[in-house]
């Protein structure tokens, strides 16, 4: 991975355009600057479909004067261009009016970095070839293929991309902090017809920060092509209440919705169903979720949060309670109380015994859920309305397909009826979510 | 001036000239590339933003970088650069220029220039009017909304000004240059009363200059954003099964965005992987259905001069008394075709390959009262305000999300309802759309189109509309 040598660039960039910033006006300053550069490989049906680079560098810039505040961003890093941006972005916030919140953190919040080596980069990222992604795109689809031996397949289209990135964070009130990161992913989908001509989708992907630890393809398919499978022959369901047992690709879309409203803005602009909720029961006791920045390879790991604030591990739901809110710097200032920090980073799990066909066979009769579509939910009240397919599930077994489903309720509720948590966290995903089963959920149909 | 003097005129101010583009051009086709595209562009964007009373934020974005692409058949390399210095630009060039592997095809003699449209014309230049002048824009659109009822008690106003410029030169000599104006207005509003609170969102946008903002419209987005969220205390959830649907005309036409537009983009059927695959010329809907994307009205979201290809923006019949006539084609899927690209290859930035996309998607209106439409049904659904879809291309089923609307029971409005999703299946719902009014409306919303990763803005447009059968997504 990248040496020293660049980190300190692009931290000096970082210090310079908040100098240059103050020199034009600004009494203080924070500021970002970021580089990247990631390579996709897309395959589809027997050939190469798009090759694609993608080279970003930004610079951003948070500005106070005069107890004003404005922020800007800016890929055009021609020292000229620079300056005029930052004399227009200090004139233009001059004219705004004062907002006493608007300050940087206190340094004191910078201090208690973890001193841990996150490990989020892999230097094998600079050596991969072209001609190994075309690979590796090229055998993903030809062993989805090769798996599926009777599915009738319409297309199969593959993807192997990496990334790297660095960035410097300089806030003038002393917070300095550089990270560096790379991503691996494979992914795969796959179109199968159906009799009626309904071409039913299959869709599965791996992401990591370390090229070695990649999912086995030959689990990315498996599931990609099952996926597609449990759709063909789709009918309707009828409109009831059933137990759900929902994929855990799909879980992260229902706790959205329920994590949501626990953000200051949400919570000081009366948005949010959770005020006045703070260590009330808010979910089933099953509901356990820790938010551990410091997981070493982690996909969401940080040291520090969009404030410059040293992360730390913390329970946000334990056995259903609400532990805390995520308050950053400017809202916890606004609603007067101490800021608990914005940002969540990778979940942390109480997990059960079984895996999703465990759960499946202890549910008996229900509906299983590994697809969402659309909807949308309510921060404010907790409502909750959004499309879903899957199969339903008799005797302990995955029996016939249904689809254009649709789920509704509130949001609050569905987690009060959560009734088992799965073995299985996804790795794929910040979230890490488990298979997770509720009971008595609203779904319509015919 | 023709457009590609404009075009240098303009992006000359970062060293690009005209032997700069003959250079990255020739560099793209070194390994034998059918087609080699360099797409410029610089855009610069305002935000204000009011909280709490006060309007006390503003935000400022530049964005500048050109996109190279290749074409080799329908594959597609692709890479960009964010400094446009000779070197950088060559070295996307030869990126982009992997998908071929051959000797060298021949770069353009001459670029052709040919005129443009002008559906956007912009009288007060956003870059010519101060920060100072957007500001009361803000503090009135707050005083509105809290004059507008008392139980109102956070409001949020969001304003943003957008100019993008953008230059297209490719290998066949084409040049396009094209200026992009984009004004929004963004409400967003909090209600309490005994205890309970509702919230809803409202917004207006269009491609047009600071003259956007007029009284009318500062007054429509503030009052409707209020109307719309103390609606929400006397609705209730609706009910859950299959029922009848009337769609209110206007925003209504994101049941036709998700039902059957992304399956009408060209790519989908290219692979083979939308429900509309093999439906060309077929009857896929009633007599009375005839579906537009149109790129040609003045001043609407989804309105472009050209598109992000350079081919010009044009109406694109889709469904023609009720038989699908075209896809939408950007020009790998027009070339695989064989038929002439439909103006919808679109994309988000520079950074980004463009795609088939919709423009300004509707319906045509048809010869039904809309009064006589709500009193045809028993028991159904008024769905009126909408906040967002989705669908799945293959299995054609979708979503809309209705925000607000109401029962019907006998022919007439009863409870009012909120928040609930609609699920369907594209095709289905087409067969069922059987009643179409003489109304028509296209929405002013600020609605943006995602796929792929990439957003575009686009408009949308219907008529009062019954679908005799849908599933609604709501709680018995």
């Amino acid at each position: 991975m990248p040496t020293t040598v660049t980190e300190n660039t692009l931290l000096t960039q970082a210090k310079d355009a908040a100098r240059l910033a103050q020199k034009l006006g600004a009494d203080d300053a924070r500021v970002g600057v970021s580089r990247s550069r990631g390579v996709e490989v897309e395959w589809r049906d027997g050939r190469l479909e798009r090759v694609q680079e993608r080279t970003r560098r930004g610079l951003s810039v948070e500005i106070f004067v005069d107890g004003r505040y404005a922020a800007m961003s800016t890929n055009d890093l021609r020292p000229s261009a620079v300056e005029a941006f930052l004399t227009e972005a200090v004139a233009m916030t001059r004219v705004l009016e004062p907002d006493e919140h608007r300050r940087l953190p206190e340094p004191a919040r910078y201090g208690g970095r973890v001193a841990v080596d996150l490990d989020l980069a892999d230097a094998s990222q600079s050596g991969v070839t072209s001609e190994e992604r075309r690979a590796s795109a090229e055998h993903l689809e030809a062993l989805l293929r090769e798996r599926s031996a009777n599915a009738p397949i319409v297309s199969v289209t593959s993807a192997v991309e990496d990334d790297s990135g660095e960035s410097a964070r300089v806030h003038t009130n002393g917070f300095e902090g550089v990270r560096q990161g790379t991503h691996f992913s494979r992914s795969v989908q796959v179109t199968l017809i159906d009799r009626d001509g309904r071409r039913p989708m299959g869709w599965a992907y791996t992401v990591r920060r370390h090229q070695a630890e990649l999912e086995a393809t030959e689990a990315i398919v498996d599931h990609a092509r099952d996926m597609a499978l449990r759709q063909l022959g789709a009918g309707k369901l009828a409109t009831g209440k059933y137990t759900l047992v929902v994929d855990r690709q799909s879980v992260p879309r229902l706790l959205g919705a329920f994590l949501g409203p626990l953000s200051g803005a949400a919570l000081q602009q009366k948005r949010s169903l959770w005020d006045g909720k703070l260590g009330e029961r808010i979910a089933s006791p099953l509901l356990t979720i820790v938010d551990e920045p410091h997981l070493i390879r982690g996909l969401g790991s940080a040291l520090w949060d969009g404030d410059g604030f040293a992360t730390r591990r913390r329970a946000i739901i334990e056995a259903g309670v609400l532990k805390t809110y995520l308050i950053d710097d400017y809202y916890a200032r606004k609603m007067g109380v101490e800021p608990t920090g914005g940002s969540t980073h990778n979940f942390e799990w109480a997990l059960g015994t079984r895996d999703a066909d465990g759960l499946v066979a202890d549910v008996g009769e229900g509906v299983y859920i590994d697809r969402f579509l659309g909807g949308n939910s309510n921060g404010t009240t907790g409502e909750i309305s959004m499309g879903c397919a899957g199969r339903v599930i008799r005797g302990g077994r995955l029996c016939e397909p249904v689809a254009e489903v649709n789920l509704a309720g509130h949001f609050g509720e569905i987690w009060q009826a959560l009734v088992a948590v799965g073995n299985d966290p996804d790795p794929n995903s910040s979230a890490a979510s488990p298979t997770c089963v509720f009971e008595g959920i609203q779904l319509s149909g015919v | 001036m023709s457009m590609l003097a404009e075009g240098l005129a303009y992006f000359g101010r970062f060293g690009v000239d005209e032997p700069l583009l003959r250079a990255a051009l020739d560099r793209a086709l070194a390994r034998g590339g059918d087609y080699a595209e360099l797409y410029f562009e610089h855009r610069i964007a305002h935000e204000v933003g009011l909280e709490d009373g006060a309007v006390n934020r503003a935000f400022l974005h530049v964005s500048l970088g050109v996109g190279v692409r290749v074409l080799k058949g329908d594959q597609t390399g692709y890479a960009y650069t964010e400094e446009l210095t000779r070197d950088r630009i060559c070295e996307a060039a030869a990126t982009a220029a992997v998908v071929a592997d051959g000797p060298a095809s021949p770069a353009p003699r001459a670029f052709e220039v040919r005129g443009r449209p002008d559906r956007y014309p912009v009288k007060l230049d956003f870059e010519s009017v101060d920060i100072a002048r957007k500001m009361p824009i803000l503090s009135e659109v707050n005083a509105l909304a809290f004059a507008r009822d008392a139980s109102v008690n956070k409001v949020t106003v969001g304003y943003a000004d957008s100019d993008g410029v953008m230059l297209v030169v490719d290998s066949t000599g084409h040049v396009a240059f094209d200026r992009q104006p984009m004004a929004r207005l963004t409400v967003g509003c909090v209600a309490e009363r005994a205890g309970r609170r509702e919230s809803n969102h409202h917004n207006l946008a269009g491609r047009e200059g600071f003259e956007f903002f007029t009284p009318e419209r500062i007054r429509k987005v503030a009052c409707d954003a209020v109307d719309r969220t103390v609606f929400c205390f006397d609705a209730t959830t609706a009910p859950a099964g299959e029922m009848p649907v009337v769609l209110a005309a206007g925003s209504a036409g994101i049941l036709l965005h998700e039902a059957i537009g992304h399956g009408m983009e060209a790519d989908f059927n290219r692979k083979g992987v939308s429900v509309y695959s093999d439906k060309l010329g077929k009857r896929i809907a009633g007599d009375e259905i005839t579906i537009v994307d149109d790129g040609t009205q003045p001043h609407a979201r989804g309105a472009i001069n050209v598109d992000d290809e350079g081919i010009e923006g044009q109406r694109t019949v889709l469904v023609e008394s009720g038989v699908l006539r075209s896809y939408m084609h950007d020009r790998i899927s027009a070339k695989h075709y064989g038929v002439e690209p439909t103006g919808n290859g679109r994309r988000q930035s520079f950074r980004d390959p463009p795609l088939p996309r919709m423009r300004s998607t509707y319906m045509m209106p048809g010869s039904v009262p809309p009064e006589d439409i709500v009193k045809s049904v028993k028991r159904g659904v008024f769905a009126e305000t909408f906040t967002n879809g989705q669908v799945m291309i293959g299995a054609g089923d979708f979503t809309f999300y209705i925000k607000t609307g109401y029962l019907i029971e006998d022919g007439r409005l009863t409870r009012p309802i909120k928040d609930t999703n609609i699920i369907g299946n594209g095709p289905q719902c087409l067969e069922r759309t059987d009643l179409v009014g003489t109304d028509f409306k296209i929405d002013e919303g600020g609605w943006t189109c995602g796929k792929d990763g990439q957003s575009v803005p686009v408009s949308i447009g219907m008529p009062t509309v019954r679908v005799s059968a849908i599933t609604i997504g709501g709680v018995n």
